[in-house]
């Protein structure tokens, strides 16, 4: 006897989706026969307001595009930027500009935790790494003066120069961090009801990761070795010396094991950039930002951040206001039609656990 | 890597006569220029034959003064670690694309996002006609000669107390009766 | 019914003491603030002390917090979710956004004045508001409750037709249910 089909509307208002989007299932009992996807909650039009906004002007617009971590758009663009002027960057700002960025990827991660254990019913450890990030915030908070956006990399170095005492302060907290990463995995991944409900659920094979075009976490959770900070370096982490992980599997607990390595390489990399930071000035001056112009070309740039990789495109024709600034976030692939794959034949009770861990977040996707 | 991209331009010339390419020295990035009948079977070709197995962006750029639309492919390759951009421009005037779904599952959502911003047509596009926005009655919203803050200032109530854009610097001095410095002077407009 | 004043002041007492002793939130990120509210309601900012706590359901909810800009389209689904909450409701506004627009004044997606389309009690201002005057803000409601002052929900239901003529006016297709309680 076969059951009946209904429709049914996981909306913008649910207390299990990641952000403010809609996933229209058709079910028969209890497993997905068909997934569509609605975004356009959110859509704010970026790529329009920065026609009326110098080259300046239109960094402040940039870090709001992807809320958890508002770091690798700023950078991006100062890059691409910089990529088409052919403008110097000193060695000390991009020191600084690893270490920041390293830390939005941790404090990134302590929301990670929170929310793909939040969606199977483990609220502890919501309460428990989201009192962590605290702590980075506050690092934050001292640096730039922001808690969420920081506004701080821009196009020739960084804004400021790290205050006094700064260094010893990361190395507290960084020691902190790792002894509580300890205690994560003691409740997450020894877990026999967590390894239970994400084994075998929500896979991804090589096949179609590779027809998709699939990046990021997902990709090494297939098995496949690729990070664009080695591929294709930038900044200065060819100097540095880091592992990639991998997993076999591709479902849910792949990637998880793959995002609990990562953290810990994150750590090692900002101990190794305190070692070796060197001094000297740490910006480039920029002229007249009322009157800076930027000669004909255009340039694309990709930076590594926590769900993938994000691609920055932008055209100049040699005036105050840039032509046309594109962005592609990881979302924009995995969130629509990634998505629409991966659910059919899941059960209708794993939808939030799947889309926190290919990491679906709305904002990049309709900018 | 010259010796790399000197390969490349040579399979692609052999196959495609008149696509134009473009290097660029110090980066690992080349350009071809291509007409547009022929970009899925020059994208067929590289990720086959040549090992350029992942899309990583379409691009779009709005030329209204030439009249016409400029769409750029990005395409990597894993092994090479170069990237090609291959470039093709249309006209604004009723514009018609053919569509790479087939190739990378990935491009229906840029094209479907393509139909409803700029208006271009893709030939055998599949998938909801809205994207992003609802009830939609105006002309495509991303291109240049749509004025968003006219259409924002008509639609939509705004506080009052905006329009007057006062100087603050200006504001201060007349409130504390004092000088501008002279290092400031040259930051006012 | 108590015709009674002094009883009846008595019991607004009580009753108001209790409200906002109690105030949950309904699980709804509808723009970009929604970024603060997990470190305002977990350990180092704890919200919990004051009674705030997440409801799943706009029927069991009584505060909508409107964290950020609204686009027309999530403005169709909000005004949808705020009829179908019970009384007593309020409504918090949060971030600059919804006071003038905010960075996006010219964007022609989103609404620039929040206060023609809801009934809102307390504005939160910041680009983001930290955890502590979002702390600060659920102070204020206590308060004007506790006065007896926080009635978005009557003002609503009194000018009912200017609310409805202010969002059909952007809101194109309008298939809702009317509103009759």
């Amino acid at each position: 006897m076969r059951e009946k089909a209904t429709t049914l509307y996981i909306g913008p208002q649910h207390p299990g989706i990641t952000g403010n989007m809609m996933v229209k299932v058709k079910v028969e009992g209890d497993t997905i026969v068909k997934a569509t996807t609605e975004v356009g909650y959110l859509h704010r039009a970026f790529e329009k307001l920065q026609e009326k906004r110098n080259w300046l002007q239109s960094f402040t617009l940039m870090c709001r595009f992807c809320v958890p971590e508002s770091d690798p758009m700023e950078e991006s663009y100062s890059r691409a930027v910089e990529a088409i002027e052919g403008r110097e960057v000193p060695e000390r700002a991009k020191y600084i500009r690893v270490m920041v960025l390293e830390l939005a990827r941790l404090a990134s991660f302590m929301l990670w935790y929170g929310g793909q254990n939040g969606s199977l019913g483990l609220y502890t450890m919501g309460q428990w790494s989201v009192g962590d990030r605290n702590y980075i915030l506050d690092l934050f908070e001292e640096l730039t003066g922001g808690r969420v956006y920081h506004m701080y990399i821009w196009p020739g170095g960084v804004r400021r120069d790290l205050p006094k005492g700064f260094e010893q302060k990361v190395l507290k907290t960084l020691d902190y961090i790792e002894k509580r990463l300890n205690d994560y995995d003691d409740l997450m991944f020894d877990n026999a009801i967590f390894k239970k409900r994400t084994q075998g659920v929500g896979i991804v094979d090589k096949r179609k990761a590779i027809e998709h075009g699939v990046v990021g976490a997902v990709l090494r959770g297939c098995g496949i070795k690729s990070d664009i900070r080695i591929d294709d370096p930038y900044e200065v982490y060819d100097k540095l010396d880091f592992e990639v992980p991998t997993a076999e599997g591709g479902d849910i607990w792949a990637r998880a094991l793959v995002r609990r390595q990562e953290a810990r390489q994150s750590i090692r990399i900002i101990r190794q950039v305190i070692a070796d930071m060197p001094g000297g000035s740490f910006y480039n001056k920029i002229p007249n930002p009322q009157k800076w112009t930027i000669p004909k070309g255009d340039a694309y740039v990709r930076t590594e951040s926590v769900r993938g990789e994000i691609g920055m495109y932008i055209a100049s024709d040699g005036g105050t206001m840039p032509r046309r600034v594109h962005l592609r976030g990881a979302a924009y692939v995995h969130g629509i039609t990634l998505l629409e794959d991966v659910l059919v034949g899941e059960n209708l009770a794993d939808i939030s656990a799947i889309m926190n861990s290919l990491g679906t977040c709305p904002p990049e996707i309709e900018r | 890597m010259q010796q790399l991209k000197a390969n490349l331009i040579e399979h692609i010339k052999t196959s495609f006569k008149d696509a134009r390419e473009k290097d660029y020295p110090n980066e690992n990035r080349l350009d071809f220029y291509v007409n547009k009948q022929c970009i899925p079977s020059i994208l067929t070709y590289a990720k086959d034959r040549l090992g350029y197995i992942h899309l990583s962006h379409i691009a779009i750029v709005d030329w209204l003064e030439e009249g016409e639309f400029e769409l750029i492919y990005i395409i990597w390759s894993p092994e090479e670690k170069i990237k090609m951009f291959v470039r093709a421009r249309v006209e604004r005037e009723n514009p018609v694309m053919p569509n790479i779904d087939m190739i990378w599952r990935q491009a229906n959502t840029y094209e479907r996002e393509f139909r409803e911003m700029y208006g271009i047509q893709f030939q055998g596009l599949e998938g909801e006609q809205d994207f992003v926005l609802e009830d939609w009655d105006g002309p495509p919203p991303m291109r240049r000669d749509f004025d968003t803050e006219a259409y924002a200032n008509e639609t939509f109530f705004h506080r009052p107390g905006r329009e007057d854009a006062l100087d603050v610097r200006e504001e201060i001095i007349k409130r504390s009766r004092e000088e501008i410095p002279d290092f400031a002077k040259k930051y006012s407009r | 019914m108590i015709n009674d004043k002094n009883s009846q002041k008595i019991v607004d007492i009580i009753q108001n003491w209790s409200r906002k002793h109690s105030l949950w939130v309904l699980a709804y990120g509808t723009g970009c603030g929604a970024i603060e509210i997990p470190p305002t309601m977990t350990s180092r900012y704890d919200a919990e002390r004051m009674g705030v706590r997440g409801a799943a359901t706009p029927r069991q909810a009584d505060i909508l917090l409107i964290t950020g800009y609204l686009t027309t389209k999530t403005l169709k689904r909000v005004i949808r979710v705020y009829e179908q909450m019970q009384d007593p409701k309020y409504v918090i506004g949060f971030g600059s956004c919804t006071i003038n627009g905010g960075m996006y004044y010219d964007s022609y997606n989103t609404i620039k004045v929040l206060d023609k389309y809801l009934p809102v009690d307390v504005y939160i201002n910041g680009c983001m508001p930290r955890p502590e005057s979002v702390l600060a803000g659920f102070g204020k409601l206590q308060e004007l409750i506790g006065d007896g002052k926080a009635n978005g929900a009557t003002k609503y239901k009194e000018n009912l037709e200017w609310y409805k003529a202010n969002q059909k006016k952007i809101i194109p297709n309008w298939v809702m249910p009317e509103y009759n309680w």
